[in-house]
């Protein structure tokens, strides 16, 4: 009989039958345990092309569009470099150092990445960062509102292999070594601290960091906890704030409260245009738009709940503005109040007031009330 | 009786209570809403005596046979009343109302600017500032006060976008308009309290930029002006003056100015005197306690998009603090 003589009742229940056998034969390949599930015996070699075959096109077509920023500020190389010493390191390894043989049982084992800045370009760097790879154990960045500090990554490994070189000094791992403060329960902890933040003389490990020596206790506290409770947005805090006992908490605010503040770089040349501008949004205000005057919660004559200002970073607080006008800090709600008036600065406000902050001596609180803004 | 018709009925009710009460144009208390109201009722019992002449003068030319239909055929009817009853008519009519409402009106001649009220529209709120026959400015906000008898010229502004100034017991809307300034005089008949409202939208809380105008006899409103004009109070009790430390420093002086304090600032309301206000929030709360507490860490539910950011930094007891502070502040 010729097969196309057969009545198409036959050829359905043919169909269905080996349908049914496909079905069966694959619950018992999963449920009989014979499929061997263990990392120690690797892939078939077609699934391990198959399997990078998928993610190259995936990270290829998903990366495709994401518009990078300018990524050679050496503030933002340092601050990826801080951050990958701190989230990176335990499973890739520093750059050209191998990984390590725990990470090296994983399946893949994690690579590493001396090479990648010339293997990736930044925008496909900067997806996986963001975004982690399924089947591999690479995690998501921690904190999806901060593509800022993916950026910084981002910057960081874009530069390999030439800052490889200078590794140690980028990530901060040489600073900071002091763990002289006796009376502190987590000495070790503050030494991780000090990689990024100051000690005792020496100042932040770029300008992208703030500065928290002399900031008031209570804010200190109150920015530890709302990391801890995933409130305020960071990547690189939170995970670190997690770590953290709520007496190494208060310890770690009164010690940074405590810490006197290295002085203000004044071989840094600034411009007194900006900072005259600067100066009439903090003391002043925009009261035609909105903008109320700084001073008036950031002195250091009000609430110690609210961060002084003087002597901060400058690149610190033009991020912080802009992470408020892209909603990244509306999740608490000092950061709610802030948040409206950040969004009433544009953005060469924004520089002008963080430039005349950052050129304020730190800790300087001014005596007299804040002058009365004017209509 | 059907319940359509009881539905009805009581819908005709609550309708009706829109002709009297403190925002009713129906129920003037002022020289120029009593011109509109005349003006009003001239307009009304007119066009409803012609249309019901113009609906006889059909219903005859239909039903009324021959000689009715011949007699409104003459030429003479049809001319007078058709053309020269008209240009008659609505002539007077409208030099009545220039008379009574334009320039050369009563009322602008009698604008002598004694008292002059400057009142800027902002998003969403009132700006008010008095300024006396010495010239002496006193700020305050969301509220109008009167004195009775006497016309008071109202400068009206606006810092943003276009607002409208109506107290409708009082006179007619006149916009608030950027860059500037329109004039209205005020006069009112009787002390009393009236309502006014944003009438020109706004914004997301237009409908919530409302304020009172309170008129008083002139001895008593010469008394609060002279109170207004004075520095605030200083807190007294426990709470009060937890209150104002925590007013202090918790930014609130960024935008609102106390006089006699620290805070000066302008970008909010002026809260020198504001316990003894008929309302909070551009007459959107009334004036108490429980009020400012709402008011500081809900505002964004009470009056959604207003410009103050929420406080929810505060514990229930600061609010309580922050509330017996602001509230003595008479």
């Amino acid at each position: 009989m010729e097969l196309k003589d057969l009545p198409w009742t036959t050829v359905a229940k043919m169909a269905g039958a080996a349908a049914g056998g496909l079905v069966l034969a694959g619950a018992v390949f999963i449920l009989s345990g014979v499929y061997n599930i263990a990392a120690s015996t690797g892939h078939l070699q077609i699934t391990t092309w198959l399997i990078e075959i998928l993610r190259e096109r995936s990270i290829d077509v998903r990366s495709f569009g994401i518009k990078v920023p300018p990524l050679d500020e050496e503030g933002l190389i340092r601050l990826g470099a801080a951050h990958y010493e701190g989230g990176c390191v335990p499973c890739h390894g520093r750059p050209g150092e191998g990984i390590n043989p725990i990470v090296g049982g994983m399946l893949p084992p994690p690579p590493d990445l001396l090479d990648v800045g010339e293997r990736r370009p930044s925008e496909e760097i900067f997806w996986i960062v963001k975004n982690g790879l399924k089947y591999t154990g690479m995690p998501a960045w921690p904190d999806p509102r901060r593509e800022d500090e993916v950026w910084a990554v981002t910057a960081f490994l874009a530069r390999l292999p030439s800052a490889s070189q200078i590794y140690e000094d980028l990530a901060g791992v040489t600073r900071g070594g002091r763990s002289g403060d006796e009376g502190l329960a987590n000495a070790g902890v503050l030494t991780r601290c000090g990689r990024c933040h100051e000690s005792e003389g020496t100042g932040t490990n770029g300008d992208r960091i703030p500065r928290l020596a002399g900031l008031p206790e209570a804010y200190l506290l109150r920015s530890l906890r709302e990391y801890a409770g995933r409130t305020r947005a960071s990547g690189a805090m939170e995970p670190v704030a997690d770590l953290l006992s709520e007496r190494e908490r208060r310890e770690l605010a009164a010690h940074y409260a405590r810490l006197r503040p290295p002085a203000v770089e004044t071989s840094i040349s600034r411009d007194p245009e900006q900072l005259g501008r600067g100066q009439a949004i903090a003391t002043r205000g925009i009261p035609r738009e909105q903008v109320p005057a700084c001073m008036n919660c950031h002195s250091g004559r009000q609430s110690p709940d609210f961060p002084v200002l003087a002597g901060q970073n400058a690149a610190y607080i033009v991020g912080q503005l802009q992470l408020w006008h892209r909603g990244g800090r509306r999740g608490t709600g000092y950061g709610r109040i802030m948040a409206v008036v950040a969004t009433a600065l544009d953005q060469q406000q924004i520089e002008d007031v963080a430039a005349y902050f950052a050129s304020l001596p730190a800790g300087d609180v001014p005596q007299a009330p804040v002058a009365e803004s004017s209509r | 009786m059907s319940l359509a018709r009881s539905v009805a009925a009581f819908l005709l009710l609550l309708a009706l209570q829109g002709c009297s009460g403190v925002q009713s144009a129906l129920d003037p208390s002022g020289t120029e809403a009593e011109r509109i109201d005349t003006l009003t009722w001239l307009l009304i019992v007119f066009s409803t005596t012609v249309f019901l002449a113009v609906g006889l003068i059909t219903a005859a030319a239909l039903r009324g046979g021959g000689r009715w239909r011949a007699r409104l055929a003459n030429e003479r009817l049809v001319i007078g009343g058709g053309v020269v009853f008209p240009i008659v008519a609505l002539t007077l009519l409208l030099g009545y109302g220039f008379y009574l409402m334009g320039p050369g009106s009563p009322a602008a001649a009698r604008a002598d600017g004694q008292l002059r009220i400057e009142v800027v529209g902002e998003r969403w709120w009132w700006r008010v500032t008095y300024v006396d026959e010495t010239g002496r400015r006193v700020e305050s906000a969301n509220e109008i006060r009167l004195p009775v008898g006497r016309p008071v010229q109202v400068e009206l502004t606006s810092a943003d976008v276009i607002h409208s100034f109506w107290i409708p017991r009082l006179a007619g809307k006149l916009d608030m308009i950027p860059g500037r300034t329109n004039r209205l005089t005020l006069q009112v008949a009787e002390a009393g309290i009236s309502r006014g409202q944003c009438a020109e939208y706004c914004g997301g809380p237009h409908a919530f930029m409302s304020f009172f105008a309170i008129a008083m006899p002139e001895d008593q409103f010469t008394a609060w002006l002279d109170r207004e004009a004075g520095d605030a109070r200083n807190p007294s009790g426990e709470d009060q003056v937890a209150g104002q430390a925590l007013f202090l420093s918790s930014g609130c002086v960024a935008c609102h100015r106390v006089r006699g304090t620290e805070a000066q600032g302008t970008i909010g309301p002026d809260l020198t005197h504001v316990g003894s206000r008929h309302s909070l929030a551009a007459a959107t709360l009334e004036n108490d306690p429980d009020a400012f507490v709402r008011w500081i860490r809900d505002g964004q539910h009470v009056k959604p998009e207003n410009l103050m950011p929420p406080y929810e930094i505060f514990t229930d007891g600061e609010l309580r603090q922050l509330a017996a502070y602001l509230d003595q502040l008479r």
